[in-house]
């Protein structure tokens, strides 16, 4: 976050939201209609956290009623941009962009702290170098000392944060995904096409056999799977932070990366990095050279939901998971890719299980990013209620499809004993998929 | 940055409670009517009537104005602080005491949102009709305050009709105690029902008791398309004849058509010069005979296409476009400013007529949606707040169509309140012996005029 900051700057700044294109301030007409949505306001009850009062904090900004503060930047970082508002919004007004967009322009005219450049201009970029700083980590876990510490409880006597930290994180797997995994995988049986597939960081680094599942399925489903080696991260912390060089740097290097790799579609299982590759359309738009080769990029987009069920056609044979299945959907799915029946449709098609939505189903559970790390009692106390609504439903396992909310959920589930499991989406249609093929 | 006014009530009340810093102040200078706002000057959030008075007994001491407020969805300007001084906002305050299921009543706090009232009492098979479009989020104080109606008003009623008994507390911070759980009361004045629809003025809802009504057991929905709006109007007034009194009876015009037309594609006619949404509900057997009736009616008014639900699915899709109403409006430009405006039935031809002409005259996009039924009309002119002379026409055009409502026996607002927007119309609709009692009964409740100051009553001029 910002350092000192530069009140009249970033006011100066704002001002030319107006003209922008995510959703001007002046549309809001205060309805109040996203307000019973946004899940900070719903645990805090007040009108500085909702997208209402966010678009009024903007507007007076700009119209130099209210000072760009400490307090207003910090405002600006409440907001998990999960854009539940932007989907119930009647006038269209895109709050969670907007905010964005602030962030933006506050981070712009504000010097910004080492480790903040650091992290977001080079400890991202390469996913080689990312995954080197995560070796002690790796270290930590295999020789056992994690399983020590998580049962002295030292860390609760550290730091409470650090202890935290140390619950929301899976084992890491001994090597990124990449690394071991040919850059074109062929499909199984007749080939139906050739796909790109995006491989983003935490599913590189963190969620690699879950990637593995994806592209399993996704060859089984008669495609051949084009996983360009050199990727570089879709840029989502980058735009979160309010950070936009590096970004579109990154985000031409990706562009660029897939143009001569011929594919049909470029599929994504991190709900995340699909949305931010689907706005490269948009963010590159300003930048002459590559705007309509991002344009031809973003339209290839596919999250692995919306592919798959064209893709998996009649031919293919689901095995039976007798299981009450709920699926948790990403905020980054449901609100910025407005993905809603895909998923539960490939999901009723499984054999024996029993769907049902979640009460409220469009609710944030409080990952969104580093949100749970940064503002970790509000995402707590949001976390604990998408608990609640879970279950409701009863259910013996709840489908995601997006790292962030899966280490949320993963972590709710152990710190509140639950007993269902946790599935990305990729996980379980390979498991039935498997299971079909021996039934045959 | 705690103001002294802000440290002292948080002694009161405890931290947590208190809003004072400057975006927090800016957060609570608006609600949903468009070009008003002004700041408070703390902001307290109750969670007790302990806190209620403690709040009242301070701000008479330092001779403060107090404005309560609900989820600020009002169109008015109810909850705006206009002279500044304490914001108390009733959002916490959100328990539902008691369903008493066998003497079909509800006894809640007041900032109970509407919609979790539907929920809790339907899952026991009954019913609270008012249905404000806003009920999503408004709450139950802020429905009583503006006496709200929704789309079923026209066979239920509005939520004054369903106000039982009220929890008062006064500017000094006493508190008194009006009606009972009875259906008849008539022991003394009837203040209760005076209450509703006093849009903050005369005291502060601690706890609210409404009635309920078992739930309509079936219902069926029809969307009618016309080619002359003067069809919709007949059909109407054929329905009233026929004595058949619609659960909802809704009216679009071209305009609204058009946008929604834009916003969700949903495959109505574009050149269709109205719509009426209209349902029953009921016993079956009246819902049947009902449904013939509305068919009849529908065909003798020269209906141009009738479409009418098979089953809870399809009855849900035709409400699509009425629910859409507002929302594609609100697209179209920056700035939307809708009124509700009100007359008797048989009038609604000459009102849409004269809403036509003022949009005209002064060359503006109006386009109009409302309760048909009730002749409640939401008159919705889009523009934008930055062009001062738009703004001036859009005064003017809403000046000449309040004139006409008021002289075809109808009134300046069917449901949004008087408030701060439409104090200066109040005079010439009810006279001004009318507005001196008003002040009268005003004054015995608020003699130093503290509470929500500056509504209602036009300001005197400088
Ligand atoms: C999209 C939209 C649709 C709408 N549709 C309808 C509709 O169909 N029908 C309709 O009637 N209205 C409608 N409204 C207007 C509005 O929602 C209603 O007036 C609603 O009752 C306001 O509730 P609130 O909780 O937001 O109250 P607020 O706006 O916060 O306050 C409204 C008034 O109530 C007073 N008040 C609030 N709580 C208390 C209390 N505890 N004690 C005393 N006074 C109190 C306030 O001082 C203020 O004067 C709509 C508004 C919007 C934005
Ligand atoms: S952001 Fe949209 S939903 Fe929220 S108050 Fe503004 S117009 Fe209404
Ligand atoms: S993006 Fe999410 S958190 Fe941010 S204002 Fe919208 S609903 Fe609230």
């Amino acid at each position: 976050m910002a350092t000192s900051l530069n009140a009249d700057e970033i006011a100066g700044a704002l001002a030319t939201l107006d003209i922008h294109d995510y959703g001007d301030v002046l549309q809001c007409m205060r309805c109040g209609s996203c307000l019973p949505h946004c899940p900070t306001y719903r645990t805090d009850g007040i009108e500085t956290q909702s997208p209402r009062g966010r678009v009024a904090m903007i507007k007076a900004v700009i119209d130099r009623r209210l000072q760009a503060s400490e307090e207003f930047v910090e405002h600006m970082y409440h907001c998990l941009d999960c854009r539940n508002c932007q989907t119930v919004c009647p006038a269209g007004v895109k709050v969670g962009e907007l905010v964005l967009e602030a962030r933006h322009r506050i981070e712009e005219h504000t010097p910004q702290p080492l480790l903040k450049r650091f992290m977001l201009g080079s400890a991202i970029r390469d996913q080689k170098r990312l995954s080197r700083y995560l070796t002690p980590l790796r270290a930590y876990q295999l020789t056992g000392l994690q399983k020590v510490v998580r049962r002295s409880h030292i860390l609760k006597w550290i730091s409470s944060d650090l202890e935290f930290m140390e619950a929301l994180l899976p084992t890491l797997p001994s090597r990124p995904l990449a690394e071991t995994i040919p850059d074109v995988i062929p499909a199984v049986g007749k080939e139906k096409g050739r796909i790109g597939f995006f491989l983003g960081c935490a599913m590189n680094l963190v969620f690699a056999e879950v990637s593995r599942d994806t592209i399993a399925v996704l060859t089984r489903s008669g495609y051949t799977v084009v996983v360009p080696k050199g990727q570089q991260c879709c840029g989502t912390p980058n735009i979160a932070e309010g950070e936009r060089k590096v970004y579109r740097e990154m985000a031409e290097h990706n562009v660029a990366l897939f143009e001569d790799r011929d594919v049909d579609a470029i599929v994504c299982d991190c709900a995340a990095c699909g949305m931010e590759l689907k706005a490269y359309r948009e963010t590159l738009a300003p930048v002459h050279r590559v705007a309509h080769r991002a344009e031809a990029f973003s339209a290839k987009i596919r999250d692995v939901s919306e592919f798959l069920v064209a893709a998996l056609g009649p031919e293919i044979t689901f095995g039976t998971i007798a299981e009450k299945v709920c699926f948790h959907d990403p905020c980054h799915l449901r609100h910025g890719q407005k993905l809603v029946t895909p998923q539960r449709e490939l999901l009723r098609r499984i054999p024996g299980v029993v769907f049902s939505d979640i009460p409220d189903e469009g609710q944030c559970c409080g990952s969104a990013g580093i949100y749970n790390i940064t503002h970790r009692g509000r995402a707590m106390r949001i976390l604990e209620a998408k608990v609640e609504a879970i279950d409701k439903t009863a259910a013996d396992r709840v489908v995601t499809s997006n790292p962030g909310c899966f280490l949320q959920l993963d972590y709710a589930r152990k710190h509140w004993n639950r007993e269902w499991s946790l599935s990305h989406i990729s996980q379980l249609l390979r498991s039935s998929l498997e299971r079909g093929e021996t039934m045959q | 940055m705690t103001s002294s006014l802000a440290r002292k009530l948080e002694e009161l009340v405890g931290r947590g409670k208190v809003f004072s810093s400057d975006s927090e102040l800016l957060c609570y200078s608006y609600d949903a009517t468009p070009l008003v706002s002004h700041r408070p000057e703390a902001v307290v959030r109750v969670t007790s009537e302990q806190d209620i008075a403690a709040v009242l007994e301070l701000a008479a001491q330092e001779g403060l104005p107090v404005t309560p407020r609900g989820s600020g969805t009002g169109l008015s300007g109810g909850s705006v602080p206009v002279k500044g001084g304490i914001v108390l906002l009733t959002t916490a305050m959100n328990r539902i005491i008691e369903i008493d299921a066998d003497d079909l009543s509800v006894t809640v706090e007041p900032g109970v949102i509407t919609a979790d009232l539907h929920a809790a009492v339907e899952e026991l098979g009954l019913f609270y009709p008012p249905d404000p479009g806003s009920m999503k989020i408004s709450t139950i104080g802020g429905n009583v305050a503006e006496n709200a109606g929704g789309l079923r008003g026209l066979k239920y009623g509005i939520t004054g009709d369903y106000l039982l008994s009220l929890d008062l507390f006064l500017i000094d911070g006493s508190k008194v105690h009006y009606g009972t759980k009875c259906v008849k009361d008539v022991a003394g004045y009837n203040l209760t029902k005076f209450l509703a629809g006093s849009e903050g003025t005369i005291g502060f809802f601690s706890k609210i008791v409404l009635k309920l009504i078992p739930k309509p057991r079936t219902k069926k929905t029809f969307l009618a398309l016309y080619d002359d709006i003067l069809d919709a109007a007949r059909t109407v007034s054929a329905l009233i004849a026929r004595r058949i009194i619609p659960s909802t009876l809704e009216l679009m015009d071209s305009v609204t058509i058009n946008c929604v037309e834009d916003h969700v594609h949903i495959g109505l006619p574009r050149d269709v010069a109205a719509l009426l949404l209209i349902e029953t509900d009921g016993h079956p057997e009246v819902v049947k005979e009902e449904a013939a009736g509305i068919e009849a009616a529908c065909t003798a008014s020269r209906v141009r296409t009738l479409r009418i639900a098979k089953d809870a699915k399809e009855s849900e899709e035709l409400f699509t476009a009425r629910r859409n109403a507002l929302t594609s409006l609100a697209r179209v430009k920056p700035t939307t400013i809708l009124e509700d405006v009100t007359v008797p039935r048989p009038r609604i031809p000459e009102m849409m007529e004269t809403i036509r002409e003022a949009a005209a005259k002064f060359s503006l996009r109006i386009g109009t949606f409302g309760h048909a039924g009730d002749g409640n009309l939401h008159p919705t002119c889009l523009t934008d707040e930055r062009d001062r002379d738009e703004i001036h026409r859009v005064e003017q055009a809403y000046d000449m169509i309040f004139q006409r409502a008021i002289s075809l026996g109808g009134t300046i607002s069917g449901e949004h309140g008087t408030g701060i927007t439409k104090s200066k119309y109040l005079p010439q609709l009810v006279g001004p012996k009318a507005i001196e009692v008003m002040k009268r009964i005003k004054a015995a409740f608020d003699p130093e005029g503290r509470l929500n100051p500056g509504k209602i009553f036009p300001e005197p001029m400088e």
